[in-house]
């Protein structure tokens, strides 16, 4: 966190959907403000250079490394954390996914994997094997291998456009 | 195999999957206490030098400061493993770059690191030792200059700059030389290499006035931490309370103290709690990383391929400190034995001081180091004799009650299953399937590391069950396999149990999350702990049912006999108003592993319990213009006694594979005149999810006598073969045997100009 003196400037941020408000040194990263001003821990810290990836946080839906994500450039924006992906005690297919698929083990990149994850089967609903590797590149794992994390996504990206075509088919039902 | 069990051998979630998927999980990273304060440390930067004065005054009075410690602020002088030979801040002299000089304690960790970078150090620089082999002269520079001094278990054998020489030695070999029809000399080497834990080393300390520290940190182990701050502050090992954390990985980068001695230092001195995390440039400088190798090793064969005699020297960097380097000095001797039949061997373990960072335990120490280099050779020896890599490795194996080169008695040894598994399954018969294409293939042992362990079991009154275990989960899914070994023995559901885990005060000891221990002998501790539990629930069902105890069955979660029943419930709910409850403390060591002390000399590991055996093959690909190696398919045939959780099995596998190939291909610490050059995650190159390729396991179970089920030690042993095996299929696709870890594009580039051949 910046030094006392430094001038701080008033954000406001919607994060998993609700308002936050605070005021900031420039410098302040969003992951700072996320672990030590809200205390939303589960977007992880470590190299703090965007080369690790266990940061990454949705803004606007776009997968971001929240360490060199400024503060004051998320003001008004819509940022959704790992807190915020389960609805109402439900979990996200992804989560879901990583826990069947066995691809959690210390679990310490799975909050940016699986936020890294959801940015790619937004954009790109039925990706192939190549196109997941592609997509999760920027975040290591070392527990895993990444295998068992590859399927695990192919696995959610299965699920959740079942669960599409099904929406589909009953809204299209309830038209007839 | 598994068909007779309810659980056990059947994969299932980990325990701990929902608040790690959500993010709820609290790791050592997360944790805070109420007006914490952050710690951060002024280093070395210097490789070997004298301290002539140390001025902390301007970084007293910069804002937000609350506290500077120096060596001046610890009670004890010296700590270590083998050898005492480690300061917690350096007094009057610095070793490597990057070694502790003094903390500062202040409001944030950016004014803490501001201040850490205002003390001045005045320095008079003297010679420093980076080559191991340099260091071995006579008149090399001095590392620890009163190193014999120091407090050392006896075994240990120390001289000049070499904290440990370790022999294993039988027969003769100068006479195995003299019968052998070809004799080959060759020399390896490898380099330093991070564990690679996602998530940095972090401890939060209190100290109360009462003299008592609690420290929350995301060690590997609770107690051997317990003891080491005990031993630091000088305090009775019960005042000092360590609670794990989650843990965001470990590898054996986490087994000894990291930041804990220094929060517990500076929590004192400012009496407020004090949290400190590594930052990824002080991981990748002065973290416990792999040590770097040199290996010379002669070996003597018949014409038929038999080998006769083998003498080797390997050379272990430990940098500044010994740290486990010791241990890995004795261990590699049983690697370079390899897990062949030779009757005359010699092999010299040296663990040797530079001024470097200090190395430490990393899963598998010495496995991949030592197996590169004896698996690169039988593929060099083989090539030169005119045998199929994996004929002439037949050959030599172990086998079923062989005595093992330390003079262990071997039971059943599935190596040869796990060779064929292996070559079977990347289709061995066409190694060299097109130009520039080319398979490999190695084999190693490795042990599973003994040390007790214990459980509380307890059964609530509404039938649920506590697994409270001193082990820590350190992301494995061990804690998990030794739940399902619990519920497979009490009758109950896996999703019956709850965990409560590392804690020193709160848990039964145990020896600890390392060395691919802790399904193994956790489990075993449960199996223990179920025969007490059964006894007190049959004795307390016998006399609520008025049925003889012989009578009794318990299984389902019920007590049952001459058609009545007492659910464990009712047992547990009973015996808290009767009797304290349902509960029982499960004990558990592994039955120790018989060798000849005679061939052994000053080896503080001598011996592989529970012996595991296993293959890897790989196909790759190499760029004839770039050099580039491509991994084209990759197999590991395992022997693990018994999969009691296989997808997490495989994920040990899986992961433990990748991390040799990275040591294999790409990772390297670079030093150059003792200061790390890629002190970063991009130009450390660890795989990524791109660079990964599809590993395929094959899981070879072959019982171990004392494992829960027969399970054997799973999660080191991925990491060992995979830089000999990439080696040799690089050899089969392109002919150029690159004997320098990692196996670089520009390596092979370079060879190839040399020698070109598709």
């Amino acid at each position: 966190m910046s030094q006392h003196s430094v001038t701080r400037y008033p954000v406001s941020l919607q994060i998993n959907g609700e308002r936050y408000d605070v005021d900031v040194a420039p410098d302040t990263s969003l992951l700072d403000v996320l672990r030590d001003e809200f205390g939303l821990t589960g977007t992880k810290a470590n190299c703090l250079e965007a080369e690790c990836g266990v940061c990454t946080v949705l803004l606007d839906g776009k997968a971001v490394n929240a360490c060199i994500t400024l503060a004051l450039q998320c003001q008004g924006r819509q940022i959704l954390t790992i807190e915020g992906l389960a609805h109402g005690g439900e979990l996200h297919p992804l989560q879901t996914a990583f826990i069947e698929c066995g691809a959690v083990q210390c679990g310490y990149c799975i909050p940016g994997m699986i936020l890294t994850a959801k940015s790619l089967l937004d954009t790109q609903p039925d990706p192939d094997e190549a196109a997941i590797r592609e997509g999760l590149a920027g975040t290591l794992c070392r527990c895993t291998g990444y295998q068992k994390i590859v399927d695990a996504v192919a696995h959610a990206a299965r699920q959740m456009n079942q669960q599409q075509s099904q929406i589909k088919t009953t809204t299209t039902g309830d038209r007839q | 195999m598994s068909a007779n069990y309810r659980i056990v051998g059947k994969s299932h979630p980990r325990f701990d999957a929902v608040g790690k998927v959500t993010g709820k999980a609290i790791y050592g990273t997360d944790f805070a206490l109420p007006g914490m304060l952050h710690g951060k440390l002024c280093r070395s930067s210097q490789a070997n030098a004298r301290i002539k004065a140390l001025h902390v005054d301007a970084a007293r009075r910069m804002p937000g400061v609350r506290a500077i410690v120096t060596a001046a602020d610890v009670p004890c002088e010296r700590y270590g493993s083998f050898i005492k030979d480690m300061e917690v801040f350096a007094a009057e002299r610095v070793r490597y770059i990057g070694q502790p000089i003094a903390g500062v304690v202040a409001r944030s960790a950016a004014e803490a690191e501001a201040a850490a970078a205002a003390i001045v150090v005045e320095y008079e620089a003297l010679p420093a030792v980076f080559d191991p082999e340099a260091a071995l002269a006579p008149d090399a520079p001095r590392v620890h200059e009163d190193l014999l001094q120091y407090k050392a278990m006896p075994t240990v054998r120390r001289e000049g700059n070499i904290s440990n020489r370790a022999r294993l030695i039988y027969g003769d070999v100068e006479a195995g030389f003299a019968r052998s029809d070809r004799i080959f000399t060759h020399r390896y080497s490898t380099c330093m290499v991070h564990p690679g834990y996602t998530e940095p080393r972090a401890a939060v300390a209190t100290w109360d006035s009462d003299g008592r520290y609690t420290v929350w940190s995301n060690t590997q182990l609770p107690f051997e931490a317990q003891n080491t701050l005990a031993d630091i502050l000088m305090v009775p090992a019960s005042q000092v309370r360590v609670i794990c954390t989650v843990i965001g990985g470990g590898f054996g980068g986490k087994l000894r103290l990291g930041v804990e001695h220094y929060v517990a230092v500076m929590a004192k001195a400012c009496g407020r709690p004090v949290k400190m995390v590594t930052s990824t440039e002080e991981e990748m400088t002065t973290a416990y990383p792999r040590q770097p190798v040199i290996v010379e090793l002669k070996t003597g064969v018949s014409a038929d391929g038999r080998i006769l005699a083998k003498q080797g020297r390997i050379i272990v960097d430990t940098g500044a400190t010994s740290g486990s380097g010791v241990g890995v000095g004795s261990s590699s001797a049983l690697i370079l034995a390899g897990p062949y039949r030779i009757p005359n061997l010699l092999i010299e373990g040296l663990a040797v001081y530079t001024n470097k960072t200090p190395t430490g335990s990393f899963r598998a120490p010495s496995g991949p180091q030592a197996n590169f280099a004896v698996e690169a050779q039988m593929d060099a020896i083989a090539e030169a004799i005119g045998l199929d890599p994996l004929e002439f490795r037949l050959r030599n194996i172990l086998r079923d009650g062989d005595v093992a080169p330390n003079g262990q008695q071997l039971g059943k040894v599935s190596l040869e299953e796990c060779l064929r598994k292996a070559a079977d399954a990347i289709g061995w018969a066409d190694r060299k399937p097109g130009p520039w294409r080319g398979k490999g293939i190695a084999c190693s042992w490795w042990t599973t590391t003994s040390g007790s362990s214990g459980v509380y079991v307890k059964v609530d009154p509404d039938g649920k069950v506590v697994m409270n275990t001193g082990c820590a989960e350190i992301g494995t899914g061990a804690l998990t396999g030794a739940a399902m070994v619990l519920a497979e023995d009490l009758g109950v559901a896996v999703d019956d149990i709850s965990i409560v885990s590392a804690d020193s005060t709160a848990t039964p000891f145990d020896y600890g999350a390392q060395g691919s221990r802790t399904a193994f002998a956790v489990g075993n501790a449960c199996r223990a702990a179920v025969v007490i539990l059964r006894q007190q629930a049959l004795a307390a069902a016998a006399k609520r049912l008025d049925v003889a105890e012989d009578k009794l069955t318990l299984a389902d979660g019920k007590v049952s006999g001459e058609g009545k029943s007492l659910s464990l419930a009712d047992i547990a709910r009973g015996l808290q108003l009767s009797g304290g409850g349902l509960i029982a403390h499960g004990t558990f060591i592994a039955p120790p592993t018989m060798y000849d002390a005679k061939r052994s000399e000053n080896m503080v590991i001598t011996t592989l319990n529970s012996p595991s055996f296993h293959a890897h093959a790989a196909e790759v690909s190499v760029d004839p213009q770039t050099g580039e190696v491509r991994i084209e398919d990759y197999v590991v045939a395992q022997d693990v006694g018994f999969a009691i959780n296989p997808i997490y099995v495989e994920g040990q596998i899986e992961g433990g594979v990748m991390q040799g190939l990275g040591q294999a291909l790409s990772e390297e610490i670079v030093y150059r005149d003792g200061r790390v050059l890629n002190a970063n995650l991009t130009d450390y190159k660890m795989p990524t999810a791109v660079d990964a390729p599809r590993i395929r396991s094959i899981l070879v179970e072959c019982p171990s006598e004392s494992g829960p089920f027969g399970a054997k030690g799973v999660g080191e042993p991925p990491v060992i073969e995979p830089p000999a095996t990439i080696a040799n299929a690089v050899a089969a696709a392109c002919g150029c045997r690159i004997a320098d870890l990692p196996i670089t594009a520009e390596k092979v580039a370079t060879a190839l100009q040399a020698s070109p051949r598709a």
